[in-house]
């Protein structure tokens, strides 16, 4: 009787703990994602869910973790950060998601923190790597990607070593908010260090369309080394006005122009802009990438492959790598132990090696420095990663 | 010098997609008292709708435009059977909302059919910069100046010589007067949302071949609005100037003060304008008698 009695205890108490780490089964782990599936910028989602896809499938076909195959629970924010609170609201208590890969924007995954500590859910965030997301650190939070101002001062300087003139004359276009903030932080670092002439500084609102007294201005102080901090359809209006008034100029962008639908909108003005980014764009692992999707992806997600694809990718499989280490007792704490001790761990070539065995828990920021060729419409490698 | 003829000369491009833009809005708020907050949305619509059609058909510039009209006309009128019609009678109020929730409907739509990527889209037109005089323009951009003045001609003559242009000014001045004299007001409802559409059709047609076509068009909508204030709310010819004026002093303030004053310079234009002429720069008097 006796026996029995401790039995069912220990029954219930193994029971009870698997209830505190919710999300994984005999044969499942659950993963969430909150993305930008509608809406202007939905594109962005898309692309990260085919990453996503390509690396539960990869990951599944050699056997699972420790057996358990990955199921990912995407759901649509629409960039909207309330509606991400929604949102893994939704994962949390209903789908009982094990750990996080996609958070949408900084603001979107801003407003799911309370959740992701509350639940102390092991979270990469791969798409918005900005400074709030990992000051102050946040136990389960692990943040994958290089800041805009590296990524702006890598770009500017290859621009000053290698293609500007001597009296080259730089000038800022930039959003009028904190990402906009985060550009002009890598332009300043460029100028004050080159010592170079900076005449012109620029802001514009977001969803601004005609830049033309814009770039009058850029013209009228002489600009032949651009900043360009707009985004998209901005991005190539801004490219598109300094064609019209014939400037000779070397451009740097923000790392969405090497999205090639956001590139190809670029391409008729002619200029081969520049972009710093902590995911290869191209090369042998970009290539060996494309083969892999064949395999699980179709051929139209195939063709909406973009940077946002290999850095879900690269969150998915580093995430899984932490639980493997964890072996057949998954907990969310012991997931979150494996990544905190993670050590250059190798994404293929994609990025430079994942390491979160600092402080901040931050690792991709290294930056390599891509070229458009507007002509080919194609991206070069300019510079290989390197921490600026 | 040449800065500000620059300055001017693109404000003026600017402006007249803001005129374009206007128009349809003070179309549909002289013929029904509506503020047709969907205008923007229409804008966008019609802008994909055009697009679709000329990869579909190859269309060069102007037989693309004749296609893209009388099909967005087609369009305006459904909208107003569907959505408006039904809310004849009720308080302007009510109606307005209707459009608000219309507008939201567009959107969604739009993404649905046409996805969320940006396009480039050159309409036909070809991109080589002309100069005039030693301002640079992108024939886009002339086109769409030329545009204006077309379509504010066409208005002048439509409303001042035409049958139906005349009872649209009828049913403006007294809807209730129009109807005893036997006019069909909800005809000129119907009219006046197929030539916004119309109008818009070619703003949004225009304004994607110079800034790129993309599922954040509709916010011209809004940029527009100040635009018809400053015109007068019942004023299609006057909407058209308030646009060219707007656009002028957008790219002027931002040109010379910069920081942003793009954005607020047209609000103040607006706020001056209005505390001396109420009713805006071309707009009527109303005046009510007790």
């Amino acid at each position: 009787m006796k026996k029995t009695t401790l039995t069912c205890a220990a029954l219930l108490l193994s029971a009870t703990a698997y209830a505190a780490d919710p999300g994984v089964s005999d044969t499942e782990i659950k993963i969430g994602d909150v993305n930008i599936m509608t809406g202007p910028a939905a594109f962005v989602g898309k692309g990260f869910s085919i990453g996503t896809k390509i690396a539960a499938g990869e990951i599944n076909a050699a056997g699972g973790i420790n057996g358990r195959k990955i199921v990912v629970i995407t759901e649509d924010d629409g960039y909207v950060p309330a509606r991400s609170f929604q949102a893994l609201t939704k994962l949390l208590e209903v789908d009982k998601i094990f750990a996080l890969n996609g958070t949408s924007g900084t603001a979107n995954v801003l407003a799911m923190m309370p959740l992701i500590t509350e639940n102390n859910l092991p979270t990469i965030v791969t798409q918005a790597p900005a400074a709030l997301v990992y000051t102050p650190v946040r136990p389960s939070v692990f943040t994958f990607g290089a800041s805009y101002e590296d990524a702006f001062y890598a770009q500017l300087k290859y621009i000053h070593d290698n293609l500007a003139a001597k009296d080259a004359v730089y000038g800022i276009i930039r959003q009028d908010d904190d990402f906009g903030k985060e550009v002009e932080a890598g332009f300043d670092r460029a100028v004050k260090e080159f010592g170079v002439t900076a005449p012109v500084r620029v802001r514009f609102k977001k969803g601004t369309n005609n830049f033309s007294a814009e770039m009058a201005q850029m013209k009228q102080a002489g600009v032949t080394v651009l900043a360009n901090g707009g985004i998209f359809a901005g991005a190539a209006n801004i490219l598109s006005e300094a064609r019209k008034l014939d400037m000779n100029i070397q451009s740097a962008g923000v790392w969405s122009e090497g999205i090639p639908a956001s590139a190809a909108l670029s391409a008729p003005a002619g200029y081969n802009f520049l972009v710093g980014d902590y995911v290869s764009l191209v090369g042998p692992a970009n290539d060996k990438f494309k083969l892999l999707a064949k395999k699980y992806a179709s051929d139209e997600e195939i063709a909406a492959i973009s940077r946002y694809t290999y850095v879900s990718y690269i969150g998915l499989k580093t995430m899984a790598e932490a639980m493997r280490l964890c072996g057949k007792d998954l907990t969310r704490a012991c997931t979150i132990e494996k990544l905190k001790g993670l050590k250059n761990f190798d994404t293929g070539g994609l990025s430079a090696p994942v390491s979160f065995d600092n402080p901040k828990q931050l690792s991709g920021t290294s930056v390599g420095v891509y070229q458009y060729d507007a002509k080919e419409r194609t991206f070069k490698a300019l510079a290989d990663f390197k921490q600026y | 010098m040449d800065f500000l003829l620059l300055l001017i000369a693109t404000g003026l491009v600017s402006g007249a997609a803001y005129g374009l833009i206007a128009m349809g809005f003070a179309l549909i708020y002289k013929s029904t008292g509506v503020v047709n907050f969907a205008q923007g949305e229409l804008v966008m619509l019609t802008a994909y709708i055009a697009f679709s059609l000329s990869n579909t058909l190859h269309l060069s510039f102007l037989p693309l435009v004749l296609v893209t009209v009388p099909i967005s006309m087609a369009v305006g009128l459904v909208l107003e059977r569907v959505f408006i019609r039904p809310m004849l009678g009720e308080p302007i109020f009510a109606i307005v909302m209707a459009t608000v929730g219309l507008a939201v409907i567009l959107r969604g739509f739009i993404i649905i059919v046409w996805g969320s990527q940006p396009f480039n889209f050159d309409a036909g037109i070809s991109s080589t910069v002309v100069m005039i005089g030693t301002i640079p323009f992108y024939p886009a951009q002339l086109y769409l100046i030329a545009a204006l003045a077309l379509v504010v001609l066409a208005m002048w003559l439509f409303l001042r010589f035409s049958r139906y242009g005349i009872a649209m000014r009828a049913v403006a001045a007294n809807e209730t007067a129009a109807m005893l004299v036997g006019v069909s007001v909800s005809r000129i409802h119907a009219l006046a949302w197929m030539l916004s559409a119309g109008i818009a059709a070619i703003a949004g047609l225009l304004f994607a071949a110079n800034f790129k076509l993309a599922p954040d068009i509709w916010f011209q909508g809004l940029r527009s609005f100040p635009a018809v204030i400053l015109g007068g709310m019942d004023s299609v010819v006057g909407a058209a100037a308030g646009g060219l004026i707007i656009g002028v002093i957008e790219n002027l303030s931002q040109g010379y003060v910069g920081e942003g004053m793009r954005e607020i310079a047209g609000f103040i234009v607006i706020i001056l304008v209005l505390m001396v002429r109420p009713f805006g720069l071309y707009g009527s008097r109303d005046i009510e008698r007790v």
